[in-house]
């Protein structure tokens, strides 16, 4: 999952990275507005994380230019203020929630968390297409309620193509959410990937969780139990 | 108690025109009625005068050669019993005495001894004809033999006629004046009427700026006026400027606080949870100032109710309000529905106004279970808002604990509490009441009543 962060204030927008880094998200970092419309535009941003005070280009300013320009992604706006008069302009703009500053970065995971699987229509943090279950706040999977053992990129694999269950997910999709700016893109690495989720969750084949469409993508076929 | 000629420069102005009037009126008449009777009373004399010169001139000798009256006189009300003018004629030395016919039957008591030559106007009061105006006139008469003999020539006319003629004039004077005087009272309050028109028109202005229809006196006034109503215009600026200059000053102190709160937060955050007591100190007392500080600054914006600001409609607030929060809770899929007057009006700050709403509503939305409705009404006293849910509502322990006053942000558990600590301390700077009740929908009915007129630092019910 590639999140756009933009925040003026390189204390607080480093650590937030390498912490968001550290959960398994792909972060594209700006120190401003137009910085921040810039990534937008160019990378398959999941989910936007947007301060409201930022130089340049205030944070409500890109959130209307990301809006107009049709990027549909979810954005979760950081206030300094925590007025309300803020959020609801911020929100209005089209943001999706806000946090008020100071706030825990646990806060800030699940509000990311949420907003990620609301994006998709999931509202549970524990997506449960049966037999295979993940569960978006402690990162792990079972599959017929045995524990499943993944990689990093594994997870993120399996956990965009269950948030995107029943839709056609292509391989540019995967590599554009999974993987960092500087990345070699290389789609057979995904191909990998999914061949070996494949072995861990079914081994059997008695599912088939996983489909493959030639020419066009992945798509997970489990049915949404939530 | 406070004297009403202090509350109204309307009636200063007429009680002065009206004692005005009165001196005037009162003083013309006097000096009217004084001239009259002088010039009556002259008239009188004349006539004395005249009667007296009209018995001399009926007089005749005697045998002797002395002065004799014939019986009757030329003037018939000599001749009339009781006519009002009556003359006796008296020479003691010779024993003589005369009196007119008019006089039959009374006897005359008005003659005074007078010197040759003399005169003497009185008025008397005699028993038997009334109140009187005498002349008495003395003169000398020589008889044949040579000798002067001395009489004394006296008229009396009645006052009656003369007074019954003063009572009359008096009589019409005054009811010309007193109606003249009226009407002239009339006209004088008519006159300041139109002339503390523009005085109203301010009034009228200032009530309009008052319940919000307006922002500024924009009449156009009397020069007397101007300077007065300028002042007030630049006074509304000046009050309009200093309040967003302050907002603006504390927004900015709040960001350049917040921001590195947030990074002390951050790095408590990401040395992780390993239980060192620095760690620990450090996460709780940045999250201690993180709450003093925003207390602080939302109790300090909180500005009340300030009279200069135009009353922004509630409606749209809440509707905007409420298509956020949809956003924020989602997968609620909440059912609002707003009972709220389309012209509603808040009087006051609009961040104030969105502070509370939004406080409020993000509760409903946040315990609510899938109804909430905004009802809201103004009337002649103010304004009464409900913000109901159906959720659980509060318990009856939080509630009094939720609304007393004064108590520190940081005190609270995470929940309804804080939201509506921030509603009530916006609501008491406005002079108004937040009550806590059960809603028929199921949860909490949150009621806010701000009283037209109220203003910041009045008592409050929960003080």
């Amino acid at each position: 999952m590639r999140i756009l962060l933009v925040e003026d204030e390189d204390d607080l927008r480093k650590p937030l990275a390498e912490r968001l880094k550290a959960e398994g998200y792909t972060v594209d970092q700006a120190a401003d507005g137009r910085e921040g419309l810039f990534l937008g535009r160019e990378y398959a941003i999941d989910l936007g994380i947007i301060d409201i005070g930022l130089p340049r280009m205030s944070g409500i300013e890109l959130i209307r230019a990301l809006r107009k320009e049709e990027k549909g992604f979810p954005v979760l706006i950081l206030t300094a203020r925590g007025n309300w008069q803020d959020k609801v302009e911020g929100l209005e703009a089209g943001a999706d929630d806000y946090l008020v500053k100071p706030f825990h970065i646990e806060e800030l995971l699940a509000r990311v968390n949420a907003l990620l699987r609301r994006s998709v229509g999931w509202s549970q943090p524990v997506l449960n297409c049966a037999p295979v279950v993940l569960d978006t706040r402690t990162q792990t999977v079972r599959f017929e309620d045995q524990p499943v053992d993944l990689t990093a990129y594994e997870y993120k694999v399996l956990e965009y193509l269950m948030l995107h269950a029943g839709e056609v997910v292509s391989k540019t999709d995967l590599t554009e959410h999974i993987y960092d700016q500087d990345w070699d893109r290389d789609s057979n690495v995904i191909e990998v990937f999914v061949r070996r989720l494949r072995k861990k969750l079914d081994p059997d084949e008695s599912y088939k969780p996983i489909e493959t469409l030639r020419g066009r993508g992945y798509r997970f076929v489990l049915q949404r139990n939530s | 108690m406070k004297s009403p000629f202090r509350a109204s420069i309307r009636l200063r102005l007429l009680l002065a025109a009206s004692l005005v009037l009165t001196a005037f009126f009162g003083l013309t008449g006097l000096s009217l009625d004084k001239a009259f009777r002088y010039a009556a009373e002259e008239a009188l004399k004349n006539k004395l005068q005249s009667s007296i010169y009209a018995l001399l001139a009926a007089a005749v000798e005697d045998g002797k050669g002395r002065m004799t009256l014939p019986r009757n006189l030329t003037d018939p009300r000599f001749n009339l019993p009781d006519s009002g003018l009556y003359a006796e004629v008296s020479g003691t030395q010779v024993g003589y005495l005369w009196h007119s016919a008019s006089s039959v039957g009374r006897s005359l008591d008005f003659l005074q001894q007078v010197g040759p030559g003399q005169s003497h106007f009185q008025i008397y009061d005699s028993k038997a004809l009334g109140k009187l105006m005498t002349l008495n006139f003395g003169v000398v008469w020589e008889d044949y033999a040579g000798h002067e003999i001395p009489y004394v020539l006296a008229v009396a006319e009645s006052l009656q006629p003369h007074l019954e003629q003063i009572d009359a004039f008096r009589n019409t004077l005054f009811t010309w004046l007193g109606g003249v005087a009226l009407l002239l009272l009339l006209v004088q309050g008519w006159g300041l009427s139109w002339g503390l028109r523009p005085l109203h028109a301010v009034a009228e202005e200032l009530h309009a700026i008052e319940t919000g229809r307006s922002d500024r006196l924009s009449g156009d006034y009397p020069r007397e006026l101007k300077s007065l109503t300028a002042n007030i215009n630049s006074l509304i600026r000046h009050a309009q400027a200093r309040q967003q200059r302050y907002r603006d000053g504390l927004s900015d102190l709040a960001h350049s606080l917040k921001t590195p709160l947030a990074i002390l937060q951050g790095l408590a955050d990401r040395v992780g949870y390993d239980g060192t007591e620095t760690q620990h100190t450090l996460t709780e007392q940045v999250s201690r100032m993180n709450q003093i500080v925003s207390h602080q600054l939302k109790r300090a914006a909180a500005s009340g109710r300030s009279t200069w600001i135009r009353a922004l409609p509630v409606k749209p607030a809440v509707e905007r309000i409420a298509r956020t929060l949809d956003k924020v809770y989602v997968e609620k899929a909440m059912l609002w529905e707003l009972d709220i007057e389309d012209d509603l009006g808040f009087q006051g700050d609009e961040g104030d106004l969105m502070e509370v709403l939004g406080n409020l509503m993000d509760n409903a939305w946040k315990y609510g279970r899938s109804r909430v409705r905004i009802g809201g009404q103004g009337n002649a006293q103010g304004l009464e808002l409900h913000v109901e849910d159906d959720g659980n509502g509060i318990p009856q322990r939080q509630m009094a604990e939720v609304l007393k006053r004064g108590h520190r942000m940081d005190q609270h558990q995470p929940g309804q509490g804080i939201g509506l600590t921030v509603a009530h301390e916006i609501i008491s700077a406005y002079g108004g009441e937040l009550r806590l009740g059960q809603s028929d929908l199921g949860g909490t009915d949150v009621t806010i009543l701000i009283a037209n007129g109220g203003h910041a630092g009045d008592t409050h019910p929960y003080g």
